[in-house]
């Protein structure tokens, strides 16, 4: 296998050096807004276009002469979750972190000891604390030792002051010319800054997504990609994207108090049932006093540049000196429930949507970000269930405008033509309003369909259902589904926000299960050749599901696969009850039954043969997927297209299930087996979802994990 | 031909339309026995001027009436302004049973005054489990003393060592007043009722309200006034008579609940109100203390002054109405005044829904609005008794 692969690798470096076939794709790759290309280059390359340890050797110098990341304002909420992210990658390069801050500031890197643990382990977290030198100034003068450090990179994670941070930056300059600079602003641009702009998302230890502002990729940006972060490139305005979507959505939530007197807290419970997020309950969460402060400062800005739209209420220009905190106290429980009836709640919806719809036009009309990146921010730091571009093409253009429209009604200061651009939402047909979370591309002959997001649901169904069926018009017939080495990072299932219909109602549960079904089907029914290409650290229930549908599979080798739906309890509803024993050979399938009724996953590495045709590292996967795809030689394990005769119905030695609902779910996920297994390829589908879908709408579902989720979120 | 404007208070309005009252449940019969009756009523008075399209943010001071402790009444109307969503400042008042009504007047000096432009009148009482007071009284050979707050008081006044049910059957028979008329009275204040109910008149007035547990979880839906039902005229004539025309049918019973209202500006209360053309002026008010433990008789009497004093009689008066704890104060507010009971309490009173102290005057004060509305203007004449003896009485004009 192994000379196989070098085999392979040296055809691919060949024929990368020969004459290159033309890329098309659908809409752009989203990675090309990095300068890294696109996915199929990847594939065509066998490696990853940037290497973090060259990128390391560039920004921080070579080994020897390594230079020090600074980060200054170590000990706040960002300052401290960034020298934990950052100092835990760059520490097996050599690359010290000082910790900058007053003297006397609250110790925020101490508390980030035990999480560092739990994800390093003991020694891990003493090695990666090891690489933090903290050091305090007085704001005027930097300290003597950090000359010796060789400061190369600063990200200034100080407070949004604009002159303070101007000044702030002359010491650095001053002393180390030449230091790349960084601010993790939200608010201010980068050219009334005089640096570029990393801004992170919430919560900063784990959160990997950074809004960049600067005129090309750098290799700073290309560092963060190379290192598993995710830089996202914006347009240098007042306040990034993040920003206008979540101190956005929470002024739209001010604004519906204020007309209305009903409490953040119940704004709160009505926002997170329409888009997602609980804005006020994430002010207190992420610290009240500071995000009050930063979420005023970025309205302030934005409404001194763009009007009313964005002007602060008197109770945040209030509370961003008090920091006073939206929810009650606990001992002061809200007692007074609210109700909405339909006309409360059609206001409801202008009085949020409407502001929202008004600025997002303004961010299109500014060209702010690639669509999928401006979709993809709301959802991955916002906590909107779909990304507000999604929600907005479900809606329709003309929708959308009547929405902006009706709220001008209702609050006619917003309406202004520096604010509202009717135009930039009308083009929802073009492939970038499509394509928000699915893309692909192809040289001709291979077709790669990159995923962007991380859980299946019916946008990425429909949009996948586009791309193929263009790949198609385009005459391929050979495709590579995988992840988009970018905005993606691992493939984590279906979105169970999407059950919530399915829970009291079968036909809907049904459109899912069998409608997704048919989907995947494609993969294996319409190419002479499939690979699924899963680049991640796991693959997880429906993703699998869909994959598994290729005609090959492929993974990297730390990848981990599973089916936890038994753990919701859900029964796998895209043919995961019988497509994979399809796929294995007989003396296998208990290990498939094993995996759908544990939920416990397994390694790439043991699934070959029998779940997966190919595990190994990330170049050896990339070139073995691009050879099956390129080859199309026939050479996928068979599948049984008759009855299986003797699927099992039990697996000896599993623990018992954990709760009567998991059991339940057991002998749901048998019975699925066994009935889909019984018939034909042809007639299975149907029966796997219908008995998918009506465990979706029975109790043991309701009362589960999607239940609770169901009722916390849309019983309001 | 044009009336004299005889308004005391020429500057205020009340807006219409900007008011609302909780049902008032009976005691220990709804969530409201569970709850901090003064954040319920600040939360309840967010939701109900919400629901009449008027901002809290509207307003500038409060003035709170309540008369039975709650927990943290120590901060009182700025903790529940804080609740109510708007923190502004306010004080609270407590007369007794005329706090309701002697809330809206201190509102209108707030106003009259040129002090406030908006100012909310929130009353509330929970006499539910009402608290046990502790009070040393360092002469006393007890250092503490525990009461129950509600019935404790209502058994015994200090300044006479009189129950209140004695001061009725001792001013029952200082007026000789009939058992059946009293029962008279009772049944048709029950009737007068159940038709406003049935009417949808208290729809107007009233606003369910979910109250939740601490998990934020239904605890209960306050819409309905629990424990008034329909009662028959024989039934009346069956109860036993606890003292001269005093029966359990006659009397009030405790309950739970909140009311608000808005008392403004005449300019303001044209932006506030949904229906601007209607004007709501407070005319005047007067109070009365009468002889030990003729409390019933001193609404009669606040009344009668209060016409004296504007140069007015119950003629001009198109809507009268009271707080009636017993059917006796009817009967013998009918006798000083010469005023037929049958032409009062129209939409129903405190003697049927109820009696939860702080808010029933204003409750009583909202239905007369909404009735003399409905009449097409007139004088609304609001009075009642409060503990020691006092009557109170006001005037409202609806055009």
């Amino acid at each position: 296998m192994v000379k196989t692969i070098e085999k392979q690798k040296k055809a691919a470096a060949a024929e990368a050096k020969g004459a290159v076939k033309e890329i098309h794709t659908l809409r752009q790759p989203t990675l090309e807004t990095l300068g890294l290309g696109s996915v199929l280059e990847i594939f065509r390359r066998g490696s990853l276009p940037a290497d973090p340890a060259a990128l390391v050797d560039e920004v921080f110098g070579p080994p020897g002469e390594r230079g020090a990341m600074v980060i200054s304002g170590a000990n706040g909420i960002v300052g401290a979750g960034k020298t934990m992210q950052f100092a835990s990658r760059l520490q097996p390069y050599g690359v010290p972190l000082v910790a900058l801050d007053f003297p006397g500031a609250p110790d925020g890197i101490g508390q980030q000891y035990a999480g560092l643990v739990s994800a390093f382990g003991k020694a891990g977290a003493d090695r990666i604390m090891g690489s933090v030198v903290r050091l305090t100034y007085d704001g005027k003068s930097l300290p003597s030792e950090l000359k010796a450090m060789r400061p190369r990179f600063l990200l200034e994670a100080i407070p949004e002051v604009l002159e303070i941070k101007r000044a702030h930056y002359e010491i650095f300059r001053a002393a180390f010319p030449g230091i790349e600079i960084r601010s993790v602003t939200s608010g201010f641009p980068a050219s009334e800054l005089g640096v570029g702009v990393a801004h992170p998302a919430f919560p900063h230890e784990i959160n990997k997504i950074w809004e960049i502002v600067e005129d090309e990729p750098s290799a700073v940006t290309k560092l963060l990609w190379a290192l598993g972060l995710i830089p996202l490139p914006v347009g240098d305005n007042w306040s990034f994207i993040l920003d206008v979507l979540f101190c956005g959505i929470a002024l739209a939530g001010l604004r519906y108090h204020d007309a209305t007197n009903m409490p953040y807290w119940k704004v709160d419970k009505f926002v997170r049932k329409l888009l997602g997020p609980n804005p006020f309950r994430a002010h207190d969460a992420i610290g009240a006093k500071g995000a009050d402060f930063l979420t005023w400062s970025c309205l302030h800005h934005l409404a001194g540049t763009y009007g009313e739209l964005f002007m602060p209420t008197a109770d945040l220009v209030e509370r961003k000196d008090t920091g006073q905190e939206w929810y009650p106290p606990n001992h002061f429980r809200p007692l007074v429930d609210w109700k909405l009836s339909d006309e409360e709640h059609a206001a409801f919806r202008t009085w949020i949507l409407g502001p929202l719809f008004q600025m997002t036009s303004l961010m299109l009309h500014e060209k702010r970000a690639h669509l999928a990146h401006m979709n993809a921010i709301g959802e991955l730091c916002a906590q909107f269930r779909k990304g507000i571009l999604a929600v907005m093409r479900d809606m329709g253009p003309e929708a959308v405008v009547e929405t902006v429209e009706a709220y001008h009604r209702l609050h006619p200061e917003a309406k202004s033509k520096a604010s509202w651009f009717p135009d930039a939402v009308k083009d929802m047909d073009s492939p970038e309003w499509q394509q928000l979370y699915v893309n692909a591309e192809h040289d001709g002959t291979v077709g790669v369909v990159t995923l962007s997001r991380e859980s299946y649901g019916w946008e990425v169904d429909a949009e996948l259902n586009r791309a193929l069926d263009w790949l198609r018009a385009e005459g391929i017939d050979r495709v590579i589904v995988t992840g988009d080495f970018h905005i993606s990072t691992q493939m984590v299932g279906a979105d169970t926000s999407d059950f919530y219909a399915a829970l009291e109602d079968l036909k809907a549960g049904l459109a899912i299960t069998d409608g997704w079904s048919r989907t995947a089907r494609r993969l294996n029914d319409e190419f002479r050749t499939s690979v699924a290409m899963i680049p991640g650290k796991r693959c997880l229930g429906g993703m699998l599901e869909l994959m598994v549908h290729c005609h090959h599979v492929v993974a990297v080798e730390d990848a981990r696969l599973g089916w936890p739906e038994v753990g919701l309890p859900v029964v796998p509803g895209m043919e995961g009850c019988h497509w994979p024993l399809r796929k294995a050979p007989k003396d296998s399938w208990p290990r498939v039954l094993e995996m759908l009724l544990t939920g416990k996953p397994v390694a790439a590495t043991d699934a070959v043969g029998w779940l997966v045709d190919y595990a190994g590292p990330l170049e050896d996967a990339l070139t073995k997927a691009w050879s099956l795809a390129r080859e199309a030689d026939g050479s996928a394990r068979p599948l049984v297209e008759g009855p299986l005769k003797g699927a099992p119905k039990e697996v000896a030695g599993i623990p018992e299930a954990d709760s009567p609902a998991a059991e339940e779910a057991r002998k749901a996920i048998v019975a699925c087996v066994g009935e889909a297994c019984s018939k034909s390829l042809g007639d299975a589908l149907g029966v796997s979802a219908k008995l998918a879908a009506e465990f979706l709408a029975g109790p043991a579902c309701r009362g589960g994990a999607v239940g609770a989720e169901y009722e916390k979120t849309m019983k309001v | 031909m044009s009336t004299p404007d005889r308004t005391r208070f020429p500057s205020t309005r009340i807006p219409y339309g900007t008011w609302g009252s909780s049902y008032f449940p009976a005691w220990q019969t709804s969530a409201l026995a569970e709850v901090n009756i003064g954040q319920f009523a600040g939360e309840s008075a967010a939701r109900i001027l919400g629901l009449r399209g008027v901002p809290v943010s509207e307003l500038d001071y409060l003035v709170l009436g309540s008369t039975i402790p709650w927990h943290w009444k120590f901060w009182t109307a700025p903790l529940v302004a804080s609740c109510m969503g708007n923190r502004i400042p306010g004080y609270h008042v407590e007369q007794a049973c005329a706090t309701g009504l002697q809330a809206v007047l201190a509102a209108t000096a707030e106003v009259e005054s040129g002090a406030n432009d908006v100012v909310g009148v929130l009353t509330f009482d929970r006499t539910s489990d009402s608290p046990v007071g502790v009070f040393p009284e360092r002469r006393a050979h007890e250092r503490t003393q525990a009461i129950a707050d509600v019935w404790d008081n209502f058994g015994f006044d200090p300044a006479t060592g009189n129950a209140m049910i004695t001061a009725a059957g001792i001013t029952a028979r200082k007026y000789k007043t009939d058992r059946a008329e009293t029962d008279d009275v009772a049944y048709l204040r029950y009737e007068q009722y159940f038709q406003a109910k049935a009417s949808g008149f208290l729809d107007r007035v009233l606003v369910p309200l979910d109250v939740l547990n601490v998990a934020g979880k239904p605890l209960g839906r306050i819409d309905d006034d629990k424990g008034v039902r329909q009662i028959t005229r024989a039934a009346l004539a069956a109860q036993r008579e606890l003292d001269t025309c005093v029966t359990s049918g006659t009397q009030t019973h405790a309950s739970d609940g909140m009311a608000t209202l808005l008392v403004t500006t005449e300019g303001r209360a044209k932006e506030l109100s949904p229906r601007p053309e209607i004007d709501i002026r407070i005319v005047g008010k007067a109070e009365v203390r009468t002889h030990p433990s003729l409390m019933p008789e001193a609404p009669a009497l606040a009344v009668q002054k209060l016409l004296d004093r504007l140069g007015m009689k119950m003629d001009d008066v198109a809507v009268a109405k009271n707080h009636n704890p017993f059917a006796v104060n009817d009967v013998v507010f009918s006798k000083i005044m010469g005023y037929d009971w049958r032409k009062m309490n129209n939409t129903g009173c405190s003697l049927v829904w109820g009696h939860p102290q702080g808010p029933t005057l204003t409750r009583v004060l909202i239905e007369a609005l909404e009735e003399a509305v409905d009449l097409g203007g007139g004088y609304a004449l609001i009075f009642g008794c409060a503990a020691g003896d006092v009557g109170i009485a006001a005037l409202f004009k609806v055009s």
